[in-house]
């Protein structure tokens, strides 16, 4: 009995933390499919007349801000897991395209072969039981995204 | 004693062996088949074409009309390639002399100085197909010459029309047709020489008034209008026809058409890595300065997809 009690809150301090741990996996790996479609998207925003000018791929002009769009759109499907608003998270992301190959990333150092669009975040995710746990009850996800046409 | 004896008895069952009378269980089996590789369908069965039929390896490019002092020349230019079609010669017909495929041939056929049709060979172009090989276009390859006189002397005679030739009739490769006795001088005046045929320039571009390109890059799944568009001495003409001839064509609607409409397609499939389609196009181009003319302009095609980086 006496080990029950003693064992008991263990057990669940354990089984609270192991299913923290899995909700913040489903969120990281959410947070990215969401950096990754907004790439990719973006990559398909190309500059027509460019394109018939030169017959060379080129990233429109506002790729940027299609990317930045399209990963705040993707963000608010997951907001109840975010600790912030999607536009906000968005909107503090380092989103750079590269119209022009070859072009290299100040922020990586990577050299891009093709026009590229890039989205560096850090986005904040909740995490109430960690901070229940003496932990951060908010982590912070960084991820990255690089795509371009291959 | 026993061990002499038991030594005899050893070394006589080692010099007398005896098949051992047992049963072979794998009898039954036959002999070990060696498996047979496997073939793979032949993916193209060899048809062997028709006598008379044979695979193109020079094709048609267009009919050249040059001239060198007096002499003009009337041949015609090909290229050394395959478009995996075949040809069969229908009819070489002589200087001014009627062939029943007379107006036949796609290219026309040209005349002289004085009327008279050129000489040359008609052709019939095949294509193989599941029921055979079903002809699509007739082709007119001239092989002619003629010597313009610089000096009217005296009036040229009417033209000598010469009965219809046979299709079994010789091949020329040079007809001087002013010089043979029992035929009419075919005299033309220096202004009357047809002029050196122009060079036609094609060019391929996505929009009507844009720049040829020579090479394009589009994404997997993109629509995309290539215009074919032709240039005599840095002028557009306009392009009556074209035709896609070679190349990988990706979700064409069709590969021919009039030269006010464009080639629509998309690609469904990337290119092997470091390659691109090479389509090839025959554009047609009949004006008053150039008459019916062919040429063939190609773009390389390169199909990208979106994709993330590592």
């Amino acid at each position: 009995m006496v080990l029950t009690l003693v064992i008991a809150p263990l057990l669940l301090v354990a089984l609270a933390g192991v299913l923290q741990l899995g909700a913040l996996r489903v969120a990281v790996a959410r947070v990215r499919a969401a950096a990754d479609l907004a790439t990719l998207v973006a990559v398909n925003d190309q500059d027509d007349a460019e394109l018939s000018r030169s017959g060379s791929l080129r990233l429109s002009a506002d790729a940027a801000e299609v990317a930045r769009e399209y990963f705040a759109r993707e963000l608010e499907l997951s907001s109840s897991l975010l600790d912030g608003g999607a536009d906000a998270i968005a909107a503090a992301a380092d989103v750079f395209a590269y119209p022009s190959a070859p072009a290299y990333d100040t922020r990586t150092g990577a050299r891009y072969e093709r026009p590229t669009v890039r989205i560096a975040a850090q986005v904040p995710v909740r995490t109430p039981v960690f901070g229940a746990l003496v932990l951060r009850p908010v982590t912070t996800i960084e991820v990255l995204s690089v795509s371009s046409p291959r | 004693m026993k061990g002499v004896t038991a030594a005899v008895v050893l070394a006589a069952l080692v010099l007398w062996p005896s098949a051992a009378l047992a049963r072979d269980p794998f009898s039954d089996d036959g002999r070990p088949v060696s498996p047979e590789p496997e073939r793979d369908p032949d993916p193209a069965p060899l048809i062997a074409p028709p006598p008379g039929i044979y695979y193109v390896t020079e094709t048609y490019v267009a009919d050249v009309v040059t001239s060198s002092g007096p002499v003009t020349t009337y041949a015609t230019t090909t290229v050394h390639e395959s478009t995996g079609t075949y040809a069969r010669a229908l009819d070489t017909v002589g200087t001014g002399a009627s062939s029943v495929f007379d107006g036949s041939a796609f290219n026309g056929r040209r005349a002289l100085g004085d009327g008279r049709a050129v000489a040359g060979t008609y052709y019939e172009n095949y294509v193989l197909s599941a029921g055979g090989f079903v002809p699509v276009s007739v082709v007119f390859f001239q092989d002619d010459a003629e010597i313009a006189r610089l000096l009217r002397a005296t009036p040229a005679p009417p033209p000598q029309m010469t009965p219809p030739s046979t299709p079994a009739a010789t091949t020329r490769s040079f007809v001087p047709a002013c010089c043979a006795a029992e035929r009419p001088v075919a005299t033309t005046a220096p202004s009357r020489t047809p002029t050196p045929a122009k060079l036609i320039r094609p060019g391929l571009s996505l929009l009507p008034a844009s720049a040829p390109l020579a090479s394009l890059e589009v994404l997997r799944g993109r629509a995309v209008s290539i215009y074919p568009r032709a240039f005599v001495e840095g002028r557009e003409v306009p392009v009556r026809s074209w035709a896609v001839i070679a190349g990988d064509t990706g979700e064409a609607l069709t590969t021919a058409g009039a030269g006010s409409v464009p080639f629509r397609t998309w690609w469904r499939r990337l290119a092997p890595p470091d390659a691109a389609y090479e389509v090839a196009f025959r554009i047609e181009v009949d004006t008053p300065e150039t008459g019916p003319r062919w040429v063939d302009a190609t773009m390389a095609v390169v199909v990208r997809s979106p994709a993330l980086e590592d």
